[in-house]
């Protein structure tokens, strides 16, 4: 799992261009949305986009994401037990 | 009415976003010139512009630079020209897709139109004027600036900023390369001053003006009117000129701003029409210092705009290689392919 969590944090940091941001910088268990990282719907879209390309998880559902991209330790739990690549 | 071009400023291969290249310019030794990029964190945070391409960055740097704050929200327009678009984003959203791609990236996706650079600075200015983008090749820039222009003499306008914004990448490069566009080395000065071979080199640039119909104490030069052309006729332009200046007062054209830029075919129509429009004026080059570019000539259009502010042309900037001093009027002229001509007059205030 913390190798998941890990590998989650540098995806992220890449795909959104969280420029001078490190892994290390981001808790696993602080909000994705509003405080924490601050992220926003554009950032809701990429994480869909890099849920389906990296671990074979098509979100359909918005209220799902909702739920999914609460944190990346949240993150990371649904995409072990749902992954197919 | 009187239209005055009030501030500007520039980010291109040049120092960004100061006029140093008046008295000490860089010196191109590159076929592609990228940006000069300023530091970014001075006018955006971080947060802003993760998702931004360079061209939209460097394009919002320049236009946060040149409009005070005040004045943001309260412009009458956007207007901007570009040939090319965010053509990065553009490229990476394509080339995802033949990549086979099953999720794209939506924000390659939403960057990649031509009118996001517009609306972008919209956004960061809070401007809810008229806002619109110029996609017309060597005549983008040209075609934003008369629109300005119109608007101002139609009485909607007080204040419009308007903009030239392009970059190129690697592939554009070479596929421009195919056919032609570019020297297989990099241009010097001496090679836009006797070319004689085909192709230039390429630069990148954003280019921004604030014009407004009231003059200040930061304003560079007074903006005459600018007029497009399509295959005109060499009388055509003379008379459009000749009444130009006689509704300008102007009995002589000091300077003319050409677009030299090392292409034999290109620089003999600049020779041509100087030729016939006012043989006498000095002409003042500036791509061998910029590259060359579809806006392009927005730049020139600054360069003009900065000989008439500071009252004289450098050297570097002539093709006789001497300053020319007392500058009053320069006609800026720019021609694409010698099929679309634009003619700007400025004068000093």
């Amino acid at each position: 799992m913390d190798s998941l969590i890990q590998e989650l944090k540098e995806e992220i940091i890449q795909s959104l261009n969280l420029e001078d941001m490190k892994p290390e910088d981001i808790d696993a268990n602080a909000p994705l949305f509003g405080e924490g990282l601050g992220l926003d719907s554009i950032d809701a879209l990429e994480l869909i986009v890099l849920m389906e390309r990296n671990y074979g998880i098509k979100l359909n559902n918005a209220n799902e994401g909702k739920e999914i991209f609460k944190s990346i330790q949240v993150m990371a739990d649904y995409i072990s037990k749902n992954r197919t690549k | 009415m009187s239209i005055f071009i009030d501030k500007a400023a520039q980010i291109s291969i040049q120092q960004p976003l100061s006029n140093e290249w008046f008295t000490n310019p860089m010196q191109p030794t590159e076929r592609l010139c990228k940006f000069s990029l300023p530091n970014f964190k001075q006018y955006l945070s971080p947060a802003t512009s993760r998702r931004m391409g360079t061209a939209l960055k460097c394009a919002l740097s320049s236009a946060l630079s040149c409009v005070p704050e005040e004045k943001r929200s309260n412009l009458d327009g956007i207007l901007t020209g570009t040939g090319l678009g965010s053509i990065e984003n553009t490229e990476n959203f394509l080339l995802a897709m033949l990549q086979g791609e099953e999720g794209l990236s939506p924000s390659n996706f939403m960057q990649s139109t031509h009118n996001t650079i517009g609306s972008q600075i919209a956004i960061a200015f809070k401007c809810h004027g008229y806002n619109i983008t110029y996609a017309h090749r060597g005549t983008s820039f040209d075609s934003a600036l008369l629109n300005a222009i119109i608007k101002f003499k139609l009485k909607e306008f007080s204040s419009a900023l308007v903009n030239g914004v392009d970059e190129m990448t690697e592939k554009y490069f070479q596929l421009f390369d195919q056919i032609g566009y570019w020297k297989d080395r990099s241009v010097t000065t001496d090679d836009i001053r006797n070319a004689s071979s085909n192709g230039s080199f390429a630069g990148e640039n954003s280019v921004s003006l604030l014009l407004t119909d009231q003059k200040s104490d930061d304003t560079l030069c007074e903006i005459c009117d600018t007029e497009l052309f399509y295959c005109p006729t060499d009388q055509r332009l003379k008379e459009y000129i000749q009444k130009l200046c006689k509704e300008n007062d102007i009995h002589q054209i000091d300077a003319i701003v050409i677009g030299n830029n090392g292409d034999d075919e290109n620089d003999k129509e600049y020779k041509r029409l100087c030729g016939f429009i006012e043989p006498s004026a000095t002409p003042i080059i500036y791509k061998h210092l910029f590259g060359e570019s579809f806006t392009m000539s927005g730049i020139g259009v600054y360069v003009g705009a900065t000989c008439l502010k500071e009252g004289y042309v450098p050297a570097h900037l002539t093709m006789n290689n001497c300053q020319l001093n007392q500058l009053k009027s320069v006609l800026v002229l720019n021609h694409f392919k010698k099929l679309d001509y634009s003619i700007t007059l400025l004068k000093s205030c």
